[in-house]
């Protein structure tokens, strides 16, 4: 019987360990606002009109939906980067001690990393559908609740990695390279229309680019361009579930074994 | 007669070729405190995962209250709390939010937690350091961040990997009155200790184990009345002993044991010391090796322990 109330201790825990995170924040904000202000305007200016309505109307919109996404999934990864602190700290041989099953310390860790991404990003997520402007009440809402899912999904990714790899050095090397191809790889930065073939194939199962177009669907802007909001939804629905599970299948088998690196 | 609350049945670890807990067969009573006494290496601290679930064993089991820790780990972590050898703190925390936490996931209510937590840090004089981040802590002071935490749960069964370490001597008594205080109010405790005195002055039984194996439990005074040449003579000698000169000590009529603690100290058990030191001091004078000191004593549990190993708890270290 899972307890839902031992789920929430244990989410609030990494969401309260996150916010002691001062330094990453505030950079991982420069960050945000520097992508926004310099490049997304810089890059809007050298797009053509065809390109322009290609992507809704406007570069710079289609642009910021998309950074916020890739803001999400990078504060969402950071809980194997978590992992590893505790591992090292021997913080994961405590919490495996304290009377809460696996599944519950698993799922409450994959929503703590997910809630914790989400409240970081959600003053940027309000400023730019400020930007964009919000059509459907309605459409923005089940667009925010897939994506509650997607940062759950992430976090459950970063936790089943970070269990897997067992070594520090290796994860960050992977985080880095994975970050690289899954944001590349995705509609966050750029349509599927104007990817060659064979990047598009890719693009198209990406669960980054399910969580781009339907953040841009649920803040109303209108474009061909765009993954149909139910087969994101559905996709986003099929990432978190496979890897929820996976977490917590490979938590209960690899955690216990020691071999930290 | 206590019933038995926690039972070991063959539990073994093996970490490839190397065996840490070697088919361990031990029981503990309700309201018991046992002391697991042993070097380090001896395979303490991983028995003591092993119960609390942390580590799977890869043979044996063992039984926490009514739950077998291999096949319902989740009801038998409901009667444990652990406070680990090493405290272990991430270098953000702060005690008060590690301590609150604690008491959150196992079950206390907000009202009792806020009691509890205040009591425990104010005991462990941590009251004042309660919102600083534990990486401006001593060891001392982590340690103490660490056994708060089985002071707040006050679990059916607490284990306590070596506990006062790094702890000076008047917080050593405070957390020693504590850990009774625990036991008095109905919580089982599991004592893992290298610390002889500490063994011998908290446990009802010492377990005592050596490399991976259970060598003798029982009552610490049953232990030292047991070990054959009951008392214990302590010889300090101007020089170093030979190997020759050692084994004849040893044939001395109703000398049962010799052990070399130095070069020039012998610890020598014998039966009715206070007719045989006159011999043995004779003997030295024979050997021309003037004695510098001798002192006469009972048995320590490092008495018991040399008994069963031949070596003293130093020595055992380390080898």
């Amino acid at each position: 019987m899972i307890s839902l109330r031992k789920i929430w201790t244990v989410a609030e825990r990494d969401i309260r360990m996150f916010l002691r995170y001062k330094f990453l924040l505030i950079m991982r904000a420069i960050w945000f606002v520097s992508q926004i202000s310099l490049f997304g305007l810089v890059v809007n200016t050298m797009f053509t009109t065809k390109v322009q309505n290609a992507v809704g109307g406007s570069y710079f919109n289609y642009y910021a939906a998309g950074i916020i996404i890739t803001m999400l999934y990078s504060t969402a990864v950071f809980i194997g980067y978590d992992i590893y602190e505790e591992a090292d700290h021997g913080v994961i041989e405590y919490l495996l001690s304290v009377p809460v099953s696996r599944k519950e310390l698993v799922l409450g860790r994959s929503i703590g990393g997910g809630l914790r991404s989400f409240m970081y990003v959600g003053p940027m997520m309000l400023f730019v559908l400020y930007l964009l402007g919000v059509s459907s009440f309605l459409q923005l809402l089940l667009a925010l609740l897939s994506l509650f899912l997607f940062t759950f999904g992430v976090a459950g990714f970063s936790i089943t990695l970070a269990v897997s790899i067992k070594s520090s050095d290796r994860f960050d090397i992977l985080m880095g390279v994975t970050d690289a191809l899954i944001v590349r790889l995705s509609t966050t930065l750029y349509p599927i229309a104007f990817m060659p073939q064979y990047y598009a194939g890719i693009a198209s199962f990406n669960p980054l680019t399910f969580a781009a177009d339907l953040f841009r669907w649920g803040a109303g802007m209108e474009s061909t361009a765009l993954t149909p909001p139910l087969l994101s939804a559905f996709g986003i629905i099929a990432f978190f579930s496979i890897f929820t599970f996976l977490g917590i299948f490979l938590h209960e088998r690899r955690l216990e074994g020691g071999g930290w690196q | 007669m206590m019933a038995t609350i926690i039972r070991i049945a063959n539990l073994t670890k093996r970490f490839g070729e190397f065996i840490a807990v070697d088919h361990l067969n031990l029981e503990v009573g309700e309201g018991e405190i046992l002391g697991l006494l042993g070097p380090n290496g001896a395979g303490k601290t991983t028995t003591l995962l092993m119960l609390t679930t942390v580590i799977k064993p890869s043979e044996g089991t063992a039984f926490i209250g009514p739950y077998d820790v291999t096949q319902e780990p989740d009801k038998a972590r409901t009667l444990i709390g652990m406070a680990f050898q090493e405290p272990k703190l991430l270098w953000v925390d702060a005690p008060w939010d590690i301590l609150n936490w604690h008491a959150k996931i196992c079950g206390l209510s907000a009202e009792e937690r806020k009691k509890r937590v205040r009591w425990v840090l104010e005991e462990l004089e941590l009251w004042n350091d309660r919102l600083k981040s534990v990486h401006t802590f001593s060891g001392g002071m982590r340690k103490r961040v660490e056994i708060a935490k089985i002071l707040i749960q006050r679990p059916k069964i607490a284990i306590v990997d070596e506990p006062t370490a790094q702890i000076d001597i008047v917080g050593k008594h405070r957390i020693w009155n504590m850990i009774r205080d625990l036991r008095n109010e109905g919580s089982t405790i599991l004592l893992a200790t290298n610390e002889l005195y500490e063994a011998d002055v908290l446990s009802h039984r010492v377990a005592i184990m050596h490399k991976g194996k259970l060598l003798v439990c029982d009552e610490p005074k049953k232990l030292k009345d047991n070990i054959p040449g009951g008392d214990v003579i302590e010889i300090t000698l101007e020089r170093d002993i030979l190997n020759e000169t050692f084994e004849k000590v040893k044939k001395i009529p109703r000398v049962v044991n010799a052990l070399a603690i130095k070069q020039n100290q012998l610890k020598i058990y014998l039966n009715q010391a206070e007719e045989v030191l006159p011999k043995i001091t004779e003997f030295f004078m024979k050997e021309q090796l003037p004695v510098r000191s001798i002192r006469m004593s009972e048995p320590s549990l490092d008495d018991v322990f040399a008994h069963y190993t031949g070596l003293t708890i130093e020595e055992a270290q380390k080898e």
